[in-house]
């Protein structure tokens, strides 16, 4: 497994289009979060974290893009399908090193919170349990990035369906969307929005329903991507 | 041992392969022939496990490639035609990588049995098509498989080259179980001691070769018409 990190961690940061990907996604968070500061002239970084996941939208399926489409578009799915690793190591492997990414590209956030620990007075839990919200939004969109990078040799398309799938996910828990459906049938499509999950993390709370909803979500996505590759047609 | 029975792959409404059969024993050298398209390479990839039968049983060295496929894995070498392999890793990195999945420490050795000491440092994508050939049966030959399944291993190489890939199968040929395919009809002539010949999923010649200068081409050429 370990080997197999390795070499997915080098397709990330062997060539340029890992830095630029990650060092983008820096700097635009940050800047998106810094201009805005001393306007609300709030300590909070519950703005920060709100703002997070529509850049992990980008972010995120960017990088899974290539993971399994580059790998059957050069045919090396038949290198690695031919060596003695199960699917299932295959598929952790790549979510793995794709969290290992996401950890790297958070912790370039921490100036953040840093230095609003240093000017004012923040409450350090709520941005840990933000930090770990975070964390597990960005493994549940890479679970679902990776799935779509499974079903086609084409990385735009599996870009696009990333993309696209995890913008409809997110405005189901928005105010905007719900707004529009019937009250009866409001709820449940809220339940299913990562956004939804998320903001209870945000908010400084661990609900274990919103943990079982990242673990189901992600081991649903790993679950169909292992089931792709074992198909062998 | 290699043991196909009656063997058939259907991919969408395409017949790939009609029920095959074969045995294959330790220390042959099968010579796999058969024109473009007659499911050489789809019955390599079933003897792998990257493929699933549509019908039929496949054991290799008493297992199942699909139900025990990792530990099928660790007695095949493979060499998959066209070559693939990651172009952005340098060759130590890949073979490196490889070794690791295969647990094979002493790949360094292989590496210049097989000529690649100069290029180790280099990126796969700079090397030109032989060397990136010889890498790729370089990582066939990592893990000491008792079988190497090798897809067109001298194609697209020149002369010289083919002649020292050929020099290196019958070499392996003595210790292990292969088999190659080929358009090359003189090459399964020089390597092989064994010939099956496929066209349009099925066999249509499992045999000793020829004995006979010329007499791998007569045979195919006569085969095939029929």
């Amino acid at each position: 497994m370990k080997n197999l990190i390795k070499k997915e961690l080098g397709h990330y940061f062997n060539t340029p289009l890992g830095y630029i990907i990650t060092i983008l996604f820096a700097i635009f968070v940050n800047f998106f979060f810094v201009k805005d500061i001393f306007v609300v002239n709030s300590a909070s970084l519950r703005p920060f974290f709100l703002l997070l996941p529509w850049f992990l939208l980008i972010f995120i399926p960017a990088l899974s893009m290539r993971s399994f489409a580059e790998e059957k578009r050069t045919n090396t799915i038949e290198v690695l399908l031919t060596l003695p690793y199960s699917e299932t190591k295959i598929v952790l492997a790549k979510f793995l090193s794709i969290f290992l990414v996401i950890i790297i590209a958070l912790s370039l956030t921490l100036s953040l919170p840093f230095s609003l620990f240093l000017l004012t007075k923040i409450y350090l839990p709520e941005v840990f349990v933000g930090y770990l919200g975070s964390t597990l939004l960005g493994l549940s969109f890479s679970s679902l990035s990776l799935f779509f990078s499974s079903q086609t040799k084409n990385q735009v398309l599996s870009f696009l369906f990333s993309t696209i799938t995890l913008f409809f996910l997110l405005i189901l828990g928005s105010d905007f969307l719900s707004s529009y459906l019937p009250r009866n049938i409001q709820e449940f499509f809220i339940s299913l929005s990562p956004f939804y999950h998320f903001q209870n993390f945000v908010k400084g709370i661990i609900d274990f329903r919103s943990l079982f909803y990242f673990f189901s979500f992600n081991f649903l996505f790993i679950f169909l991507t292992i089931l792709e590759l074992e198909k062998r047609d | 041992m290699i043991i196909l029975s009656s063997v058939s792959k259907i991919f969408g409404e395409k017949k790939a392969l009609d029920k095959i059969s074969f045995k294959i024993k330790e220390g042959e050298i099968v010579g796999f022939l058969g024109p473009n398209g007659a499911g050489k390479t789809t019955t390599m990839r079933l003897i792998l496990g990257y493929l699933k039968p549509t019908d039929g049983k496949i054991s290799v060295g008493g297992l199942d490639p699909i139900e025990q496929r990792v530990e099928v894995l660790k007695k095949i070498g493979y060499l998959p035609e066209n070559n693939p392999l990651y172009g952005e890793m340098k060759v130590v990195e890949y073979l490196n990588f490889i070794a690791s999945a295969k647990n094979e420490k002493n790949w360094q050795k292989i590496a210049q049995t097989v000529g690649l000491s100069e290029v180790l440092n280099k990126k796969i994508e700079e090397l030109s098509y032989g060397f990136k050939k010889r890498v790729g049966l370089t990582t066939s030959l990592l893990g000491n498989p008792n079988f190497l399944i090798l897809d067109e291993p001298t194609s697209g190489l020149d002369p010289l080259e083919q002649e020292k890939i050929r020099d290196l199968i019958k070499k392996l040929g003595q210790k292990k179980t292969i088999i190659f395919s080929t358009h090359i009809l003189s090459e399964a002539e020089k390597v092989a001691n064994r010939l099956i010949i496929i066209n349009k999923g099925k066999i249509i010649y499992d045999g000793k070769k020829p004995k006979e200068k010329g007499g791998v081409e007569k045979l195919f050429k006569s085969k095939i018409k029929n």
